[in-house]
């Protein structure tokens, strides 16, 4: 209901301005960041995805394994300039064999994001900012927490498009990063630490800025990537370590990118075996450029720069 | 779920049209190309329509100096195709640096390089 409020009063609000200067998506410079799914990006941009992922719990009832597979989808709205508010969730149907099926939404997720440094002659951006795991607003039936975590975070972004010409073939490569300290709400909770990174090699870039070897469509619209999510508990008999190794692709088109990814578990304590994702991110921005791509307040990025700078 | 069905619908449909970033789709010369007759001009397909008046493309030689005519302009006959006009080359490497701005004003930026050798 919280997700139905905020998004009836972002689209009243988005409805009732007026065209402008349009520069979403994530670039800096001549680079363009996806939008990854495992590890956040660091824009503060209007994005809308959906997503399903399966994979079995970690944890055994007796030797058997349930199987979960959520339903998600995340909404990112920039508000003022570079600073975004965001809201997710996911329906989750769980399964275990010889038991009946629960579902129900597991804790919706509200983040913040602020792009506190950009250079967009050397490709880097710098974000701050946090998630507020709402505890109990999901179904108890799922086993979802009943306190809330605060996640401050810091993202970065770095593309290689300002190495020099004898790495020619490295300039497409893009890498994102969101380091983060879990702090719960609840005193028996373990803190942890939450670091994720994105590995991504994007062949339209090669295409477009370094050479032109004729790679067909939709081969050069695709983006292989690999995505690592770790979670370290540091206190309170948090256990060990989990995490996900998360290799992949992303398909880009002009108006939606489609991705999809192996989910490999690091240990025994992360999952039994391998799960799979598959996200749909539609650019609401270029879909709906009156609605989208650009801040609700405090005015706009000009779209005409002066020579030699970069649009963002 | 029916009113986020709705709200999501609502917004789909005052959408009026439908546009995307400019891309590079292809250029003569090819990206990273090495060619052996001097080029008379540099012609760039986006992936988008574009608005002239904010758009630039230019070439400059190695040293970062502009060599080319300063008469960029559209293809009369696809605003897709951005062109600039070159003067007799000297051998050497050459950067095409590019600004698009696509009919919803979403800006893009690139550089590329070829290298005449005669």
């Amino acid at each position: 209901m919280k997700y139905l409020t905020i998004c009836t009063l972002v689209a009243a609000a988005a409805g009732a301005i007026l065209p402008r200067a349009a520069i979403a998506h994530g670039f800096e410079g001549d680079t363009f960041f996806p939008p990854t799914i495992t590890a956040d990006d660091p824009f503060s941009k209007d994005e809308f995805a959906v997503a399903i992922t399966s994979f079995h719990q970690p944890a055994e009832t007796g030797g058997i394994l349930t199987r979960e597979t959520d339903l998600g989808f995340g909404f990112n709205k920039e508000i003022f300039p570079k600073f975004a508010l965001g809201i997710s969730g996911a329906w989750s149907y769980q399964k275990t064999p010889g038991t009946d099926s629960v579902n129900a939404f597991q804790d919706f997720v509200v983040s913040t994001k602020y792009q506190l440094w950009e250079n967009p002659e050397h490709r880097f951006i710098l974000s701050i900012g946090g998630y507020w795991n709402v505890g109990g607003s999901g179904g108890r039936s799922i086993g979802v927490d009943s306190f809330s975590t605060f996640t401050p975070s810091i993202f970065l972004g770095k593309g290689m498009g300002d190495l020099p010409d004898s790495f020619n073939y490295l300039k497409p490569i893009v890498l994102t990063s969101v380091i983060g300290e879990v702090l719960p709400t609840k005193a028996a909770a373990p803190n942890s630490l939450s670091y994720a990174f994105a590995f991504e090699y994007n062949v339209g870039y090669l295409e477009q800025h370094v050479r032109d070897f004729g790679i067909p469509h939709p081969f050069r619209d695709m983006i292989p990537l690999v995505e690592v999510a770790l979670d370290s508990p540091q206190n309170r008999g948090g256990g060990a370590s989990t995490g996900m190794i998360n290799p992949g692709i992303l398909y880009e088109n002009p108006l939606f990118q489609i991705g999809a990814e192996a989910v490999i578990p690091i240990n025994h304590q992360s999952g039994p075996d391998v799960g799979f994702l598959v996200n749909v991110n539609i650019f609401i921005d270029d879909l709906m450029p009156k609605l989208f791509g650009h801040p609700l307040f405090g005015g706009h990025e000009p779209a005409i720069v002066s020579p030699g700078k970069s649009p963002k | 779920m029916r009113t986020l069905i709705l709200v999501i619908l609502c917004c789909f449909g005052v959408a009026t049209s439908t546009f995307a970033h400019a891309f590079v789709d292809h250029a003569v010369p090819a990206v990273g190309s090495t060619v052996h007759a001097a080029p008379v001009e540099v012609k760039i397909w986006f992936t988008e329509k574009l608005v002239l008046p904010f758009c630039e493309l230019r070439v400059l030689d190695a040293s970062g100096a502009e060599v080319d005519k300063r008469d960029k302009h559209l293809d009369q006959g696809n605003g897709e195709l951005m062109i600039v006009s070159l003067p007799t080359l000297k051998p050497g490497k050459y950067i095409v640096s590019w600004r698009a701005t696509s009919e919803d004003t979403h800006v893009t930026t690139g550089t590329f390089t070829f290298v005449f050798s005669p």
